[in-house]
């Protein structure tokens, strides 16, 4: 059986010889291959890198940008300068309750609501109409 | 395994195995060749060796093929490397104070230049900025030339798009500071061979470097839009009295977080270089001042923690106190006998001499210490310096020390003495580093809470009663104490009437329990110019400017409102001015 292996020929090359060359042929091309393919994806990979890096560079780049617009010296210069804001005073600031107060202060705002006498007569105004009860048609 | 983990001792199964075979294969051959059959002897021997090289190829094909398709080798980090990668700084918000940006440094290599005219007339439009000497220099070089550093990615872009042959552009990291001067003196600043010289670059320079490499940023302790508020009142206060210096801090009581600190005239730590050492200076830590009566809340305090007195005790300020060869006077005299909350109120230096003396010298310089007010303030800040004190604390040096004379304190060391009695009584070292919330250090016990509770309320006084009146803002319970400290003039080797420190030292909210919620500011104004230089003058309106825009950032609402203060046609209910992040 094992003489066989190594006496047996096809066209009169050993038949042995002949399939280790071809594993050897096979190998050598394949790995050539693998090298190349191999090559061109580490290529592809180191130029991803490098462009992340460059990405992440100008990110940070325009984050620094983003935090030196937005400081708060220059955000509270530029309010003041077009939009006519200032720093929120104690006399502007007030609880959601107190907001009818507020409101009633206000010029030409309609009278704060009063308690009613059940017996007195009723007379329904109308929020912000300024003609007195029996006006109505002179 | 490794291959010395395959000696006989180990395993000498395995190695009985090997020889055996081994043993048998000659064997084959001899028995052949006894046989007679010499051929086969040969075959069998080609057929081993064949059989050894086929199987040594087939382990080299499989690495190769792992190397060049699964290993990681060679294939390498990033692009480039510049200087040791620093983390970001940003503040307790996460906001960027400083980051590391990649520039570039611009080359000549003169032996591809083909022509250097046309190179320096496009790089000298290209880049303004550029000296025509200095690319001069580089042009005339015989290989490579620099021409500069610290070229922006645009500049970079620019210069890049012309396509000139020769020239070069090699990364660098820079510190990039991009709120420019604010927090300047925190943040400190880099020596023009990049290593960080002060402030919190230097200070936590190991822990910036580590978290460089983990890629995270150094969160500090300050608020951005604290600080700035605080800076741009500091700036406003010393326009008006032109000081020589000023000094703004904002603490945490409980936490010794500094949530903003400004040391006034400031610098661009982008460019350090363009500063004076004036500018450099951080006064906050680095300069010591005799406070004046500020310290008053010190004295007070002890006065109540050894029970030697109480907030109703009487002290008789009818006289000035003679103390040996000097006299003690009141700034704001009352003639008049004084209850301990008037004499914080009135800032009388007589009352609270006296009250020192009852105290004891030896129980006031035990009490100064457990304060910190004779060591350096704990902080990170290297800056950091130690206080000038008495060389010994006898009554007369203690007396004198009771209003803040003789004794100089850096603006931190006076903050972190405060802390302690009112936050309870514990000594807590101050930090640039954000705490986690809920962060309750456990800090050395120096006074009892009912002390704190005391203190809190007399500071109020003096700021609804008392000479600190301009440091009051709406609903927000501002307490504090005023302080007027007169300088040392070595030109009429004495004290001087005009040369003096103007400090308003304040806490709000002063309501609440002992563990509430509370903040230290600090406005002081060195040498300020003027009519008035007290502290109540040139320091206390700003305090109250300060707190009426902070308490807002920190979470602090107005107690009971009052709507007739109200005006109506302007009433915004919720709008704040615009800073990053809103109002929290």
């Amino acid at each position: 059986m094992i003489s066989r292996l190594f006496t047996h020929r096809t066209r009169g090359f050993r038949t042995l010889n002949v399939v280790l060359a071809s594993v050897l042929l096979v190998t050598a091309v394949g790995v050539n291959l693998a090298k190349t393919v191999a090559g061109k994806e580490r290529t592809e990979i180191g130029r991803a890198e490098r462009d992340i890096a460059r990405e992440r560079d100008r990110i940070r780049v325009l984050e620094a940008e983003v935090a030196h617009l937005e400081q708060p010296e220059r955000l509270e210069r530029l309010s003041r300068a077009f939009l006519a804001m200032a720093p929120v005073t104690a006399k502007q600031e007030t609880t959601a309750d107190d907001l009818i107060a507020v409101a009633s202060r206000r010029p030409g705002a309609a009278p704060q609501p009063v308690a009613i006498p059940a017996s007195a007569p009723v007379v329904a105004t109308a929020p912000g109409d300024s003609h007195a009860p029996g006006e109505e048609g002179q | 395994m490794s291959l010395s983990d395959l000696t006989p001792q180990r395993y000498p199964f395995l190695w009985r195995w090997v020889i055996e075979h081994v043993w048998r294969i000659e064997h084959a051959f001899e028995r052949a060749q006894a046989d007679g059959r010499a051929e086969n002897d040969t075959r069998i021997r080609i057929l081993v060796v064949a059989a050894v090289f086929s199987l040594g190829f087939v382990v080299m094909a499989a690495g190769a093929v792992w190397s060049a398709t699964l290993s990681d080798a060679g294939k390498g980090g990033r692009a480039y490397a510049g200087a040791p990668k620093r983390a970001d700084l940003v503040d307790r918000e996460g906001r960027l104070l400083a980051a590391n940006l990649t520039h570039y440094t611009l080359s000549i290599d003169t032996r591809e230049v083909w022509s250097r005219r046309e190179t320096r007339a496009a790089l000298l439009k290209a880049l303004p900025r550029l000296k025509p000497s200095q690319l001069d220099r580089a042009l005339k070089a015989e290989k490579r030339g620099l021409v500069m550093r610290g070229l922006t990615p645009a500049e970079k872009e620019r210069i890049h798009a012309l396509g000139l042959p020769g020239v070069v552009f090699d990364p660098e990291q820079r510190r990039v500071y991009p709120l420019g001067a604010l927090a300047a003196h925190l943040l400190g600043y880099d020596e023009k061979g990049g290593a960080p010289v002060a402030g919190a670059e230097k200070a936590l320079e190991a822990e910036i470097l580590k978290a460089g490499d983990e890629g995270r940023p150094v969160a500090l302790s300050i608020d951005v839009r604290v600080q700035a508020a605080l800076e741009e009142e500091l700036a406003l206060a010393a326009a008006e009295f032109q000081p020589k210096g000023a000094v703004g801090v904002i603490t945490n009581v409980h936490t010794g977080e500094i949530l903003g600190v400004a040391s006034w005239p400031d610098f661009d730590p982008n460019h350090p270089g363009r500063a004076t050492p004036e500018q450099l200076r951080n006064r906050a830590a680095a300069s010591v001042f005799e406070m004046g009566s500020t310290f008053k809340a010190f004295t007070v305090a002890i006065g109540l923690d050894t029970h030697v007195a109480t907030p109703d005790s009487t002290f008789d300020a009818t006289q000035p106190l003679k103390m040996g060869y000097r006299t003690i006077h009141d700034f704001h005299g009352t003639n008049r006998i004084l209850t301990l909350r008037e004499v914080f109120n009135h800032s009388s230096n007589i009352g609270t001499a006296k009250l020192a003396l009852a105290v004891g010298a030896d129980r006031m310089a035990r009490y100064f210490h457990a304060l910190g007010l004779t060591k350096r303030a704990q902080v990170e800040l290297l800056e950091s310096t130690r206080p000038l004190t008495p060389k010994k604390w006898d009554e007369d040096d203690m007396a004198s020390v009771s209003f803040g004379h003789g004794i100089n304190v850096s603006p931190l060391a006076l903050a972190q003495a405060m802390g302690a009695i009112l936050n309870g009584g514990e000594l807590v070292p101050l930090t640039i580093r954000k705490q986690v919330p809920g962060y309750r250090p456990k800090g050395e016990r120096v006074m009892s809470e009912q002390t704190t509770m005391s203190m809190l309320q007399i500071m109020r006084d003096n700021v609804v009663n008392g000479t600190g009146r301009k440091a009051d803002a709406p609903g927000l319970m501002v307490g504090g104490k005023t302080g007027t400290g007169e300088k040392y003039d070595p030109e009429i080797r004495g004290y001087s009437n005009y040369k003096q420190v103007g400090s308003f030292a304040a806490v709000f909210p002063t309501d609440g329990p002992v563990d509430a919620e509370r903040y230290f500011v600090l406005i002081l104004m060195d040498e300020p110019q003027g009519g008035v230089r007290t502290g109540g003058w040139v320091a206390a309106p700003a305090v109250g400017r300060i707190v009426d825009r902070i308490a807002p950032f920190l979470g602090v609402k107005r107690r009971q409102p009052d709507p007739a203060l109200m005006q109506t046609p302007t009433y915004v209910a919720t709008a704040r001015l615009a800073t990053p992040g809103g109002a929290r």
